[in-house]
């Protein structure tokens, strides 16, 4: 099975994606999923496409193709991550 | 115990250094907020470790850079001796001061307070941010050698910040999309009265008033410039080739432009990374303050204040950004006087004009015309602000060498706002008093006029939401 790979996105690739990375992260090893997760700036994204199979930003990304994009602030602000990891579990699992 | 003992004890807490002592100190605060001791133990180490990556990183930055502002004064008479660090290493530098562990329990109690007496719409749980408030403070504390009339310029700082917030909330969460959300932050505040004045003026001018400039055309034919990497790769070889090209024997300048340039590219890619774990070290206190925040905010209407990086994203953000990068540069050589060599904060330059969006409706020329006519003072004021910048640096245990080149960062060592507090330190009182009475004049203000208020920031009344 090929590792799955997911891109998080923010304005500086420092703080808010962050947080997002990490918490994403801490709650599919709960359950048991270990993609790869890449942190970069929105405006580095379409150079980093390669195998990314979905797109978490805070902030809007430009044109990225077929590539599923969530953009959300629940893991920020704490209301809706439960729905939001719902989606992204939907993407990467086979 | 004897009062020699306590001495040495408070010695050995104060000799630590800010890599040992800032860890300790979060490991604490965080427990207080209620983390996990495992949890908080790894993160606070993970702040200690950011603070050491980061000093190796500057370190790497000033032993490049301070031989080529060398070699640009010794050909050129090109005196550019104060480096733009990054707002990075502002950052840092902010949060190793004194005051900055001080500043975030402090400024979470203001915030609710404002709230509760309805002053203040915003909870502000962007505590990453909060090194901007704490920055005014080391400043503050630099210029009056008083650690209080430091934190009392932090919190003003901080409380301004909450009326910017609500101010500019209805238009961002118009314009981006975001309900609920507002911006807090202290740098990309600074721009705005600017934004309104230039915007007033162009709409004046026929001609001039009509042209827009189209952002994604810009984004596809510069967007390799957007990476760090090839934005300080380039950089790099430009001011290399300034110092050393043609200076003796070609295989002689040509390594050393080529290790510049390779060096400024690592520093572009390093310097996030580094940042970004300082931030992993928060995650445990920022969760804690979000929920103790909302908590008590309970069943009122609040905006909840986020960091700027959230509307970065926007076309017109990042090719404002892009273009900005040689008029900067354009800007430092040619302005009389300047000593500021930019480069750090040339990768972040989008964050002038994220909360400007809506106030230009997304208007590109106006947007470049407006981070153009602010980024003159700003260079100044980076010239005014860098031997205090330096000075905090310093007290932070930052690797700079001595009697080397002074450090900024456009970001917050070219705002206007801690150089307002810096400049009113010396009557203190007076100063801090009047402008608190600002802010509060601008809160009624934005009760009293609240439609004239928000269209003045871009929100658009005629448009449903």
């Amino acid at each position: 099975m090929v590792k799955k790979k997911i891109l998080v996105s923010c304005g500086t690739a420092v703080a808010t994606s962050t947080v997002v990375l990490r918490k994403i992260e801490e709650i599919l090893a709960e359950k048991g999923m270990n993609p790869t997760l890449v942190q970069c700036k929105a405006a580095e994204v379409p150079s980093k496409l390669d195998g990314v199979d979905l797109i978490v930003t805070t902030t809007p990304v430009g044109d990225v193709g077929d590539i599923p994009v969530i953009q959300t602030l629940s893991f920020l602000t704490g209301i809706g991550i439960d729905a939001d990891m719902e989606k992204i579990i939907s993407y990467i699992k086979d | 115990m004897e009062i020699g003992a306590l001495q040495s004890v408070v010695d050995f807490f104060l000799g630590l250094g800010a890599s040992v002592l800032l860890p300790i100190i979060l490991f604490i605060l965080a427990l207080v907020f209620g983390a996990k001791p495992g949890k908080a133990l790894r993160s606070s180490l993970m702040f200690g470790v950011g603070f050491i990556g980061l000093n190796l990183v500057i370190g790497l930055l000033m032993n490049q850079i301070g031989p080529v502002s060398q070699g640009m004064v010794e050909r050129f008479g090109l005196k550019l001796d104060i480096i733009d660090v990054g707002w990075p290493a502002c950052a840092s530098i902010a949060f190793g001061s004194k005051i900055s562990t001080i500043i975030i329990p402090t400024a979470i109690l203001l915030n609710l307070l404002l709230l509760f007496t309805r002053v203040t719409k915003t909870i502000n749980i962007d505590i990453w941010n909060f090194w901007h408030f704490a920055f005014v403070g080391g400043l503050v504390q630099w210029a009056t050698g008083n650690i209080w009339y430091g934190l009392i310029s932090a919190l003003i700082f901080s409380a301004a910040m909450l009326f910017m917030a609500d101010w500019t909330g209805p238009a961002i969460q118009q314009t981006m999309g975001l309900p609920g959300i507002s911006i807090p932050h202290g740098f990309t505040a600074a721009p705005v009265p600017f934004a309104i004045v230039i915007n007033k003026i162009i709409d004046l001018i026929p001609g001039l008033r009509d042209i827009k400039g189209d952002p994604d055309t810009i984004k596809k034919r510069f967007g390799l410039m957007g990476e760090p990497l090839i934005m300080g790769f380039v950089i790099g070889l430009i001011l290399a080739a300034v110092a050393y090209m043609g200076d003796g024997p070609w295989t002689g300048w040509l390594t050393k432009m080529l290790t510049v340039s390779v060096s400024l590219g690592a520093v572009m890619v390093l310097m996030p990374r580094m940042v970004s774990l300082l931030m992993e070290g928060l995650i445990p206190l920022s969760d804690a303050a979000r929920e103790f925040l909302q908590k008590h905010a309970k069943g009122r209407e609040i905006y909840i204040g986020l960091d700027s990086a959230i509307l970065v994203g926007h076309p017109t953000a990042i090719s404002t950004g892009l273009l900005m990068v040689p008029i900067t540069l354009i800007l430092a050589i040619i302005l009389p006087g300047n000593r500021v060599i930019p480069f750090g904060d040339l990768a972040v330059l989008p964050f002038l004009v994220a909360i400007v969006i809506p106030i230009v409706k997304a208007n590109l020329f106006r947007s470049v015309v407006i981070s153009t006519v602010f980024m003159i003072p700003s260079i100044y004021i980076m010239n005014y602000l860098a031997e205090g910048t330096t000075a905090a640096a310093l007290a932070a245990d930052f690797a700079i060498p001595e009697g080397a080149n002074l450090v900024t960062s456009i970001c917050d060592g070219g705002n206007w706002i801690p150089a307002l507090f810096l400049k009113v330190a010396d009557n203190f009182w007076i100063g801090n008093i009047i402008i608190a009475a600002v802010v509060a004049a601008l809160f009624i203000l934005l009760k009293k006029k609240p439609a004239a208020m928000n269209k003045l920031a871009g929100y658009d009344a005629a448009k449903v939401d």
